[in-house]
């Protein structure tokens, strides 16, 4: 199959599976509609009714992490191709990726000494 | 014929639906699994599996006599799972305000197995019913207030304008009443709070950094300018729900974040975030079942606690004078975590009232009932923490010993043995285990709060009240030690207690029938008519209880009653401040609350 | 058609990791279990909390299934049982799990319920931990295959498999799937001890169905991907290749699920600075070694 057709393929499945589920939604319908009791939709939480919003700046302590994945995740995307490649190319390759990868970690020492990695 | 069906008739693929529903039973136990533990029931053995939220249970299983206040909780509960449900009440009375119980069973395995048998059968024909109504009880109503965004602290009922800015007030959902509660006060740790409950005080801050504030005038401790006063707004910390974006002031300036974040209190890493109060409890999977801990989370570190305990506050005496019986069996039922030892405790305080001896056989039984009930406490307290930490092993591990403790005679209580040698080395060489509960809810020995039982021996105080009894230094009695006082050194010290208490019992080769008797004897004949005041102590699996009593011509009349629960209540504060949420419960796990024995 | 096959081999595959799951938690072998558990999904009620965001909240549950499924078209069972082979077959499988996360912050933030709330965010914090742990690894597979296509994958590990080859990758791939799949050690989104359920506590009905049904293809597809980089495919003496994809399969799903019992679940702050100061320096380590190990021995 030429790449667009298996793209197709792939697109027909998403499709598939949408209509999938929205069978299973459409088949537990079938049962009944939910009945709207007072206090049923409230989110669950063990036994006190919060009706408050939590949709609030959530404080995430792993940000010192965030920055230096987001480095890393750049760097992955050289690494795909260079690495198809590798073995023809030889020890250059080694030593051009190996420069590459030497700066980052660096960078991820530096991160390191200076308390990035840790729970903010 | 269940209460909660679903609106429909039964037939055709209903009808296949309700027998798979039959099959596939997920149960959410009130108060919570240990006390079904404790009353020897074993949930899994009937084929229902135990679910974490209400959402995902077809059944509502209520153990025991619970307190109106946590009838409403659970109340809530119940209406907050899918219907079908079914509600299945196990030794239980008044249940209102849910519904009447679907299914009533005894409390005992039988009884259970028989009524979940009948709950299938039950489910299986009534889970669609023509008729059904709405369940409605008067804590799920809602009420819509009114409030200012810039001012959250004003709140009326009916629509109108706010009395300090003259905004018009938004409308927003109240908020969850505390339902009978009693709680501690909050505080917040670790915030520069400093002018933050004040009515419109003058503070001083820093032009350059504004979170540095102070009540007089002064130079800046970051960069030395000269403070510049400022007037405070009273802030509630809770700004959940509160948008700066709808102002409705069109003069108002244009505010900066700095501006819209100076009154936000600060987290410990100085940037200043929203904080959520959420409720953990009173039937949240890995605590207690009846604590009610409410959390204040700022992302999801704590930010500061309230703690109480919902199993209602009862009094001790039913009349003004009780008989010495009644009044035993009345503090044993009060307290189903650990009833033998308050039974046991009652007698010796009636005893030293009356100022009679006490037999050395009935004192030696009356310690190895209550050698075994703290087996079978620690036991529970095991799997409690096997299903906060997420440690399925643990779990399914202690509560089949447990179970096998509460229906073993003494050859099988010395069988175990083994059994608890194991336990004790898999605990040993669990990876993750260490690095889980090392240095977390640290406790040390210099602390000034009042420690009991294996919090305190734990931290290194050597606290125990067997170590002055005769009858223990008899057996071979040696307390067990801990010296770091953190979760890890709580769970070592509970474990070799299991172990001291086993080799106890080996040592005094009493049967269990003649020692759970010995609870309920009084030592001497002439108990009826004595009179006078005294108190005992006794060592219950939590710590150290004491009950002072006052006798008269053989009735009760005057009770008090401390328990070591109700002073680690006060620690929950202190322990979890700061803490990440995971290790903040793990803390208060470890403190082994009971919250039935709370008294405030 | 191939494509049809492998799907019914997929839920079958699903299907058997639930009962797989319920026998190692409750130690009862029932075969039907599943089957009725999502008939009675189907048949109970399902709400949408109030105020909810509609959109994340409906389509939280699909992604997390259209996810695994992605996954899953890249995976050769046998040489010629595959649903597409991409020439970026690797790269591709990687790109499918991202969505993972987004499906699950959608699941935790839609419903606007504390617990779940919390349960998404801190996938986040898990996300950043185990994705450079699962690609680095790939990237050492692809180093020996010279192709990221996932047939060819398999092939290159004729002779020597690469879980003798490259250890480290191995490891680190395994503890980082885990991860993904958030298994216990790593389930603290769905932990039921300490957020009650979290992310998966507001769903009900057919959605509850739709996102368990998304988890255990999840954790399937992963336990296959494993099988294919590391242990060979459907390569292996005397059995035929099916009956080798399947061996290996479900050895890796049974090891997966069982290795969490046994240990209390993971700090986040734990597996971040574990997977950062530890893992990520062996993943390069183990680029390293395999780059050498490739070109000494060809």
């Amino acid at each position: 199959m030429s790449s667009l057709q298996q793209y197709g393929l792939l697109l027909g499945l998403i499709v598939g599976t949408v209509g999938f589920v929205l069978c299973l939604y459409a088949l537990a319908r079938t049962f009944g509609k939910a009945r709207q009791e007072p206090g049923k939709d409230v989110p669950a939480t063990a036994g006190q009714l919060s009706r408050d919003p939590v949709w609030v700046r959530y404080h995430a302590r792993y940000y010192g992490y965030a920055l230096l994945f987001l480095a890393f995740d750049m760097e992955m995307a050289f690494m795909y191709p260079w690495a198809v490649v590798y073995k023809q190319v030889g020890l250059v390759a080694l030593l051009d990726m190996g420069v590459f990868l030497a700066i980052l970690f660096l960078g991820l020492l530096y991160g390191w000494s200076q308390g990035a990695l840790r729970r903010q | 014929m269940i209460a909660g069906a679903r609106l429909a008739t039964l037939s055709g693929l209903r009808r296949l639906v309700a027998l798979s529903m039959a099959q596939d039973l997920g149960v959410y136990l009130i108060p919570g699994p240990e006390i079904a533990g404790v009353y020897g029931l074993d949930i899994e053995a009937t084929g229902m599996h135990i679910v974490a939220s209400p959402r995902h249970a077809s059944v509502l299983l209520v153990v025991g006599k619970i307190s109106p206040a946590l009838c409403e909780a659970a109340a809530v509960v119940y209406a907050q799972m899918m219907r079908p449900r079914v509600l299945f009440g196990i030794g239980t009375t008044e249940l209102s305000p849910l519904p009447e119980a679907d299914i009533l069973a005894d409390v005992s395995q039988q009884g259970l197995m028989e009524g979940v048998r009948r709950l299938r059968i039950a489910l299986a024909e009534g889970a669609f019913n023509p008729a059904v109504s709405d369940f409605d009880a008067p804590m799920l109503q809602t009420r819509i207030e009114y409030t200012c965004s810039m001012h959250p602290e004003i709140i009326q009922d009916e629509p109108g304008s706010c009395p300090k800015c003259g905004m018009n007030l938004i409308p927003r959902d109240a908020q969850a009443r505390m339902m009978h509660a009693h709680t501690e006060h909050p505080k917040m740790e670790g915030v520069d709070y400093s002018g933050m409950d004040r009515e419109a005080t003058v503070e001083y801050t820093c032009p350059m950094h504004p979170e540095v504030i102070q009540n007089e005038p002064g130079s800046c401790p970051k960069c030395g300018m000269t403070l510049e006063p400022r007037e405070t707004q009273n802030t509630h910390h809770d700004h959940a729900g509160m948008s700066h974006g709808d102002m409705g002031h069109n003069d108002m300036a244009f505010m900066s974040m700095i501006d819209v974040t100076m009154d936000l209190p600060r987290s410990s890493d100085g940037l200043p975030m929203d904080w959520i109060d959420v409720p953990f409890g009173p039937f949240f999977p890995g605590l207690p079942g009846g604590l009610l801990l409410t959390l204040t989370l700022d992302g999801d570190t704590v930010a500061g606690s309230r703690a109480g305990t919902m199993t209602g506050n009862e009094p001790l005496l039913l009349q003004s004078a009780m008989d010495i019986n009644k009044f035993t069996e009345r503090l044993a039922k009060l307290e189903p975590l650990a009833p033998v030892c308050y039974q046991v405790l009652a007698c010796l305080a009636i005893e030293n009232a009356g100022g009679l001896d006490i037999d050395t056989e009935i004192a030696r039984a009356r310690a190895i009932a209550v050698e075994r009930e703290r087996i079978v406490s620690h036991l529970g307290w095991l799997a409690l923490f096997g299903r906060q930490t997420g440690f399925d092993w643990l779990l399914r591990r202690a509560t089949s010993l447990q179970q096998d403790f509460l229906h073993a005679d003494i050859k099988q209580i010395v069988a175990l043995k083994a059994a608890i040698l194991d336990l004790s080395g898999r605990l040993q060489h669990t990876p993750l285990l260490k690095s889980r509960t090392t240095g977390i809810g640290r406790l040390g020995a210099d602390t000034d709060k009042i420690l009991f039982g294996p919090v305190a021996r734990a931290s290194g105080i050597n606290n125990d009240v067997r170590n002055n009894d005769k009858i223990y230094g008899d057996l071979g009695f040696t307390p067990a030690g801990g010296k770091d006082g953190d979760v890890r050194a709580r769970l070592q010290l509970r474990v070799d207690e299991i172990g001291h208490s086993l080799a106890l019992i080996e040592k005094a080769g009493i049967t269990i029938d003649s020692a759970m008797s010995a609870c309920h004897v009084f030592a001497t004949n002439n108990i009826d008519e004595a009179s006078g005041d005294g108190e005992a102590v006794i060592e219950t699996p939590r710590g150290l209880a004491r009950l002072q009593l006052g006798l008269e011509n053989g009735r009760v009349k005057t009770v008090q009653l401390a328990t070591p629960s109700t002073f680690h209540l006060g620690l929950i504060e202190k322990l979890t401040a700061q803490q990440e949420l995971g290790d903040a419960l793990v803390t208060v796990g470890s403190l082994d609350l009971s919250p039935w024995e709370i008294r405030l | 058609m191939t494509t049809l096959l492998v799907l019914l081999l997929l839920i079958a595959g699903a299907y058997f990791v639930a009962v797989l799951e319920a026998w190692i938690s409750n130690g009862r072998f029932r075969l039907a279990a599943p089957l009725y558990a999502t008939i009675a999904l189907l048949g109970r009620e399902s709400i949408v909390p109030r105020k909810p965001d509609r959109i994340f909240f409906e389509v939280g549950p699909v992604l997390l299934l259209l996810s695994a499924l992605l996954a899953a078209t890249v995976i050769p069972l046998t040489p010629d049982l595959i649903i597409t082979e991409l020439a970026t077959g690797a790269l591709f499988i990687n790109a499918a799990l991202v969505y993972v996360l987004v499906a699950l912050l959608m699941a935790g933030w839609g419903p606007d319920g504390a617990y779940a709330m919390i349960g998404g965010w801190r996938f986040l914090g898990q996300l950043i931990a185990y994705a450079m742990l699962i690609v680095m690894p790939i990237t050492a597979v692809a180093m020996r295959a010279e192709s990221l296509l996932s047939t060819q994958i398999v092939v290159s590990q004729l002779g020597l498999w690469n879980i003798i080859y490259q250890p480290l990758g191995f490891v680190l791939f395994f503890v980082a799937s885990m991860a993904l799949a958030f298994l216990p050690p790593f389930d603290m989104m769905i932990a039921k001890g300490e957020l009650a359920g979290g992310v998966e506590a507001e769903y009900t009905g057919a959605r509850l169905a739709v996102f368990r049904l998304g988890r255990l293809v999840l954790i399937i597809t992963l336990a296959s991907a494993t099988a294919i980089f590391y242990l060979g495919g459907w390569q292996g003496p005397w059995l035929p290749p099916w009956a080798w994809s399947a061996i290996k399969i479900l050895v890796v799903t049974a090891t997966m699920l069982l290795a969490g019992r046994y240990m209390p679940r993971i700090r986040e702050a734990h597996l971040l600075s574990w997977c950062w100061m530890l893992g990520i320096p062996l993943a390069l380590i183990n680029i390293l070694i395999v780059g050498i190990l490739v070109l000494e021995f060809p």
